[in-house]
């Protein structure tokens, strides 16, 4: 990303996050400055499902089209991402279910639904590591987080309705209508955007490194 | 598909009942799995409650973890032996990898067919169970043992090609596999106990049919470079 | 035209930091066999499986052709007769049972194998776990022509086999080549080889 793009983003950010603690007003039903969290627990488990639909995307291709290492690498980095998020959404959203339903964890269907994710996702690295040769590796491993492609979206939108849950609403309900104060509303959309740009960031990020350590471990025999 | 496709998974089918009834590898493993367990949670739990429908929550939640860690035990075996003996470069040189995964899914199929045939009737006897609707309990281990069927195939010819197979597919399947053991105890539950389970059939035969669809898209890749 | 060509192109490919194959290239029509030579570790099982598209290359190319045809590589890995070292039967089912199962999985009637497994002198009811070395390399021998593959790729042929066994080996092989075939056969021995028409020679 251009240096100036960056400076952008983390302006972008520091807006957020001070809008989130002073500009937007406190949910109605919420317990004190608790609601504030959903500033950042909704954008978190938002970008950790688009980290993962990359993935997902790029190893539908690596399938399809050219195996480059690039594909293979991308997929890789896109959910080593994706994890990060998820594990922040889940412990942000234990820290809420402390304040509010006060115990950390109560397998709410949306906790058991992130953590089959997270399981779901944990295990491509385990397959990753368990498989020595390169081509074999990135066939299997692409072949798996396309699989992902089909039953993430389950995991994240129909895993979570089947069954009673005391978590909010989602943002969007069932309805198809928004349901949010305005303020409200265009913080949580900034700061996903902001996050989703955090994201791609350090997507590109990581996946140049990965394949610079892949070329100097190819390099050094 | 043409009747050549059929036979060339007829064939892959055939000999993997042939060659167990001269070595009875699996089937023996998976039955005493089953009634070991069975008979073990039994004892252990004591009589799990007054009703038969507090009994029938806990039977049909045990039938289902009882079904999945025989899955997890015997199953990966359909393709790691082929991998470990070698006979996987046979299939790869000779069949049609689509035709080798249909062949494959109905011979894991008919073992989980089998699996249940024994271990639901002794779950029945050992918890003394009423089952209010037979109909809809068929249905039930039907759908899910074909998800389950297809769920472990396809992993296990992922896993089969990896280091540690058997603990890699635990840790493939586990996740994989919540969706449909919870769905599949919600309907063992209900036709036990005579509820309506009409929305969670229509759901375990919508993972049913992703799962085989992606497992036929996905096989050709994962089977060969 | 000819019948069948077999050419690869710049084959690379490395297992970990190891590189086994570094731009390897060759070519071969029908009729004719390419040799591959190289001690032992030099690569020669790891080209031909790359030739049989089990094991993809990491760089180069490989083109079949049948009759003026470019097959793919899903369909090349099915036409091909691969005879490797590393390629075995099931243990529970007899010589006669896992050529039947060959042949149904290739779509050709069951009892195809049978001719040739006659001619190899392979005995019919014996399960693969209670074959000699030698007799396994027989079935091996079945296995790889049973279909009449145009392409021929035979990973140390002769291993094994007694006298009477690579003769009638190598008339196997002399009638393929003359029915218009091609072959790939690969020995760390100079082995004498019949209508040689390309070599390729590896080292570590």
């Amino acid at each position: 990303m251009k240096r100036p793009l960056l400076w952008l983003l983390w302006g972008w950010m520091a807006t957020v996050i001070v809008a989130a603690f002073h500009w937007a007003p406190l949910a109605e039903g919420f317990l004190g400055q608790s609601s504030r969290i959903l500033f950042f627990h909704v954008p978190m488990a938002w970008v950790s499902f688009v980290a993962f639909m990359v993935a997902g995307v790029r190893s539908l291709a690596y399938l399809a089209g050219r195996r480059t290492e690039r594909r293979d690498q991308a997929a890789a980095a896109a959910i080593e991402i994706g994890l990060l998020f998820a594990l922040l959404a889940t412990v942000t959203g234990a820290i809420w279910a402390r304040i509010m339903w006060n115990s950390w964890w109560n397998w709410d269907p949306r906790q058991a639904s992130i953590v089959v994710a997270l399981l779901f996702y944990a295990a491509y690295l385990a397959l990753r590591a368990a498989v020595a040769d390169r081509e074999a590796r990135g066939r299997l491993c692409a072949a798996y987080a396309t699989l992902g492609l089909v039953v993430a979206p389950f995991f994240y939108f129909v895993l979570p309705r089947l069954g009673f849950t005391l978590h909010p609403e989602a943002v969007i309900n069932a309805q198809g209508k928004v349901e949010v104060e305005p303020r409200m509303l265009v913080v949580l959309l900034a700061s996903s955007a902001g996050f989703t740009a955090l994201f791609f960031w350090m997507h590109q990020l990581r996946t140049r490194l990965a394949l610079r350590e892949a070329r100097l471990l190819e390099g050094s025999d | 598909m043409s009747s050549g496709w059929t036979a060339e998974a007829a064939a892959v089918f055939a000999k993997d009942w042939r060659a167990e009834r001269r070595a009875r590898h699996a089937v023996a493993t998976l039955v005493l799995f089953a009634i070991t367990t069975l008979v073990i949670a039994s004892l252990a739990l004591g009589p799990i409650g007054a009703t038969p429908g507090e009994r029938s929550d806990v039977a049909s939640a045990l039938l289902w973890i009882l079904l999945l860690f025989a899955a997890a035990a015997g199953l990966p075996r359909v393709f790691v032996h082929e991998e470990e003996s070698h006979t996987a470069t046979v299939l790869r040189l000779a069949a049609r990898p689509s035709a080798v995964f249909a062949g494959k899914l109905a011979w894991v199929a008919s073992l989980l067919a089998l699996l249940e045939a024994v271990a639901t009737p002794l779950a029945l006897a050992l918890f003394d169970l009423p089952v209010a609707s037979p109909g809809r309990l068929v249905l039930a281990l039907g759908a899910g043992g074909a998800g389950l069927a297809a769920a472990t195939t396809l992993l296990a010819a992922i896993v089969a090609q990896g280091r540690g197979a058997t603990t890699l597919f635990a840790a493939l399947a586990f996740p994989l596999l919540v969706p449909l053991a919870v769905l599949a105890v919600a309907a063992t539950r209900a036709a036990l106990g005579g509820g309506d389970a009409g929305d969670v059939l229509v759901q375990l035969f919508l993972y049913d049919s992703t799962i085989m669809v992606a497992g036929f898209l996905l096989f050709p890749v994962i089977w060969a470079p | 035209m000819p019948v069948a060509r077999l050419a690869f192109e710049g084959l690379s490919r490395r297992f970990d930091r190891l590189v086994v194959l570094d731009r390897v290239s060759g070519e071969v029509e029908s009729g004719g066999l390419f040799a591959v030579r190289g001690p032992n570790g030099s690569g020669k099982s790891t080209l031909l499986r790359c030739l049989a598209g089990l094991l993809a290359p990491d760089r180069g190319r490989v083109v079949a052709e049948e009759d003026g045809r470019a097959l793919a590589n899903d369909e090349r890995r099915r036409r091909v007769g691969l005879l490797a070292p590393d390629i075995a039967f099931y243990d529970e089912l007899s010589v006669s049972e896992n050529l039947e199962l060959v042949a149904r999985l290739r779509g050709l009637p069951p009892a195809s194998g049978r001719a040739v497994a006659e001619r190899l002198g392979l005995p019919a009811a014996r399960p693969w776990r209670a074959l000699s070395s030698g007799m396994r390399q027989r079935l091996r021998w079945a296995f790889a022509v049973l279909h009449r593959p145009r392409l021929l790729l035979l990973d140390e042929p002769f291993q094994n086999l007694d006298d009477d066994g690579e003769r009638i080996a190598r008339a196997l092989l002399d009638e393929h080549l003359e029915n218009g075939g091609l072959a790939v056969a690969a020995s760390p021995v100079s082995l004498p080889l019949p209508r040689i028409s390309g070599e390729l020679r590896l080292d570590r």
